[in-house]
């Protein structure tokens, strides 16, 4: 009886996403009747694609057992700087500084975390509150309209019927970091650090350097983010990200990547985010209030997560390189006493 | 090329269908969808006017599917797109901020989607392609605030201004109509803005009472809520000054307070009736009509003297 609940558990925690989209279509399917259409779709897919980037950043840090709250912040920030500094830089040049100020505020993470040994927690929740006031103080609290508007406009329009050219950036760099991950060796080592810290470094894996380029890595999707957010509504708002970090995760966890470290996956985020969307995009045709909206992600968040637990037999799943360390370190102390 | 003329041809013909059709569809709007993208869900102000939207959707036989923005012109503007593809037949807009619609509004107009704007006006840009226009005159507002104050100063005094929110589009035309109108002899001792929260200008007003005290002749509140906070910081004080308190908006406890002689007088802006002018212009826009670019609610003055004949709209 357990065996067979714990089996069932298994297929539905393995193919969570699956059952939830699922779920999705066959509801908004038997509510509404032009739900099930490539132009839904292809909104959700747009609309997926600026928290799809902050959740994407996140995804490393999960995986390395780490958190960046200030991705957020980091986001409002970038969005301010692509929309104002267009009349002096040009607007394309403006978002290349977008993309810098998500990198630089990825590298100053980055320090704190690894050169000054502060808890990624407590020192990106520092850096949330610096970016969000940092963003309020230089823009006065007011967002800023571009002064050439139609320059980012063609990001949200259609692209090969389910695609729009920001979604597709936001799939692509999914794609990319995919490979990343999964097929060379420095992506490998990143789940060996998020599973256990100090057998990586008795591994010989360089964990500093790992810790600091993904904190860079995180910034820089919060400014693609940002550019993006910012170009397509022709707004730098000062307050852009500040509603999104939670949404971002709760993508990434719904996606399967613990919040523990050592497991997870880009196209588990992609999925991850579409699923979220396609909720949202439901309740919205339904015209369910966007509060008991919350309410229903917070409960598909605990299910998921507790179904994680029943059947979490493969927790204790490792990489090869951790394996080789642990089976280093037991040789060095002359195994277990 | 005989098949393009052709079909030119045929495009010209439905053109022409339609041009006549026109017309008789304007009768009735029944059975067509409205997309309502709304400030919030839960709000004083936004949760009337969605009531009074629902229902003038449902005297129109109209299927109208509410989504909120939860202030957030982000949410907002992702929302607009989402509208767009549904291809509904008509959206209302409650915009946040000037530029963030731009998008989806270009797209709406592309799609041939009418849009009317509700309570808050977006950008010049954006208005351009906003059929219409559907809220209280807050300009107008402030002009009327100020006129109260001079009258019951005599044009001569000193007053403190409480704002709402920095930049909002609603803060801006109250605080500019205002000072617009009001008497040369009435000075502003400050400005603050507590961003239309009662808790907010309730600590704002603790100050402004220990800074300038029995100087304050009078009190601009730009909506109940911050009257409210004010008059709760003057009680606390113990202070035996009794000054002019302007609100706006025309909430029970505005009511209250200028039956009880606390408050001088409120400006009634019935969010309901928002609501349902709204969705009615835009039926109308729907149908082909043609509207006035600007639809206002009418701005009524309560005070203590014609209380008896009206209702708290809030």
């Amino acid at each position: 009886m357990s065996a067979n609940l714990r089996t069932i558990g298994n297929l539905v925690v393995r193919y969570r996403l699956l059952v939830m989209l699922a779920g999705v279509l066959i509801f908004g399917g038997f509510t509404q009747d032009d739900f099930l259409t490539l132009t839904t779709f292809q909104s959700v897919l747009d609309r997926a694609a600026v928290v799809g980037f902050l959740a994407l950043g996140l995804t490393p840090i999960l995986i390395a057992g780490q958190i960046d709250l200030s991705i957020g912040s980091v986001m409002s920030l970038a969005a301010y700087a692509t929309i104002a500094l267009q009349p002096s830089l040009g607007s394309l040049p403006a978002a290349f500084v977008g993309l810098g100020v998500g990198a630089l505020a990825g590298a100053i993470n980055a320090v704190i975390v690894v050169a000054l040994k502060v808890t990624s927690l407590v020192a990106t929740l520092a850096t949330l509150l610096i970016g969000a006031s940092l963003a309020l103080l230089i823009s006065d609290g007011q967002p800023v309209s571009s002064a050439d508007p139609m320059f980012g406009l063609s990001l949200t329009n259609e692209l090969l019927t389910v695609l729009s050219p920001r979604s597709a950036l936001f799939i692509a760099a999914a794609l990319i970091m995919f490979v990343w991950l999964r097929a060379t060796p420095s992506g490998r080592n990143l789940y060996a650090v998020g599973s256990s810290m100090p057998a990586a470094i008795s591994a010989g894996i360089n964990v500093n350097g790992y810790m600091a380029g993904i904190f860079v890595l995180s910034g820089l999707c919060a400014g693609a983010a940002g550019v993006l957010q910012a170009l397509s509504a022709a707004t730098g708002s000062p307050l852009a990200g500040s509603a999104l970090l939670i949404p971002a995760i709760t993508a990434v966890v719904i996606g399967g990547t613990r919040l523990e470290g050592g497991r997870g996956s880009s196209l588990a985020t992609l999925g991850g985010v579409i699923a979220l969307g396609a909720l949202t995009t439901l309740s919205e045709y339904n015209g369910i209030p966007s509060y008991t909206q919350a309410v229903y992600t917070g409960l598909i968040l605990i299910l998921l997560i507790t179904l994680d637990r029943i059947s979490g037999d493969n927790g204790g799943r490792k990489t090869r390189t951790l394996r080789r360390a642990a089976v280093k370190q037991v040789q060095q102390h002359g195994g277990t006493s | 090329m005989t098949i393009r003329r052709n079909i030119l041809l045929g495009a010209a013909l439905s053109a022409l269908t339609f041009a006549v059709a026109g017309p008789v569809a304007a009768a009735g709007v029944e059975g067509k969808s409205i997309c309502y993208i709304t400030a919030a869900n839960s709000h004083f102000y936004v949760t009337p006017a969605n009531e009074g939207a629902q229902a003038a959707a449902d005297a129109a036989g109209v299927k109208l599917t509410i989504v909120s923005e939860e202030f957030s012109p982000q949410t907002g503007a992702d929302q607009l797109n989402s509208c767009v593809s549904r291809k509904v037949d008509g959206i209302l807009l409650w915009p946040l901020d000037a530029n963030s619609y731009l998008p989806g509004l270009l797209k709406a107009q592309q799609a041939g989607i009418p849009v009317v704007a509700i309570d808050t006006k977006a950008g010049e840009e954006s208005m351009k392609l906003i059929a219409s226009f559907v809220g209280a005159d807050k300009y107008g507002q402030g002009q009327i605030s100020a006129k109260q104050m001079n009258e019951a100063l005599d044009g001569k005094g000193k007053v403190v201004i409480i704002a709402g929110q920095a930049g909002n589009n609603t803060t801006i035309m109250r605080t500019d109509g205002f000072l617009a109108d009001k008497a040369e002899g009435i000075e502003v001792l400050a400005t603050v803005n507590a961003d239309f929260d009662q808790q907010k200008a309730l600590v704002a007003s603790r100050d402004l009472i220990t800074k300038f005290g029995d100087q304050i002749d009078g009190v601009y509140a730009e909506d109940d809520a911050m009257a409210a906070g004010f008059l709760q910081a003057l009680k606390e004080s113990g202070l035996a000054i009794k000054p002019v308190i302007l609100g706006i908006g025309g909430t029970k406890t505005a009511f209250d307070a200028i039956n009880a002689g606390e408050m001088t007088s409120t400006i009634l802006q019935p969010p309901y009736d928002n609501g349902r002018l709204a969705v009615e212009t835009l039926a109308k826009v729907m149908g082909g009509e043609t509207v006035a670019a600007d639809v206002p609610l009418e701005n009524t003055v309560v005070t203590k003297e014609n209380i008896g004949g009206f209702k708290p709209v809030m």
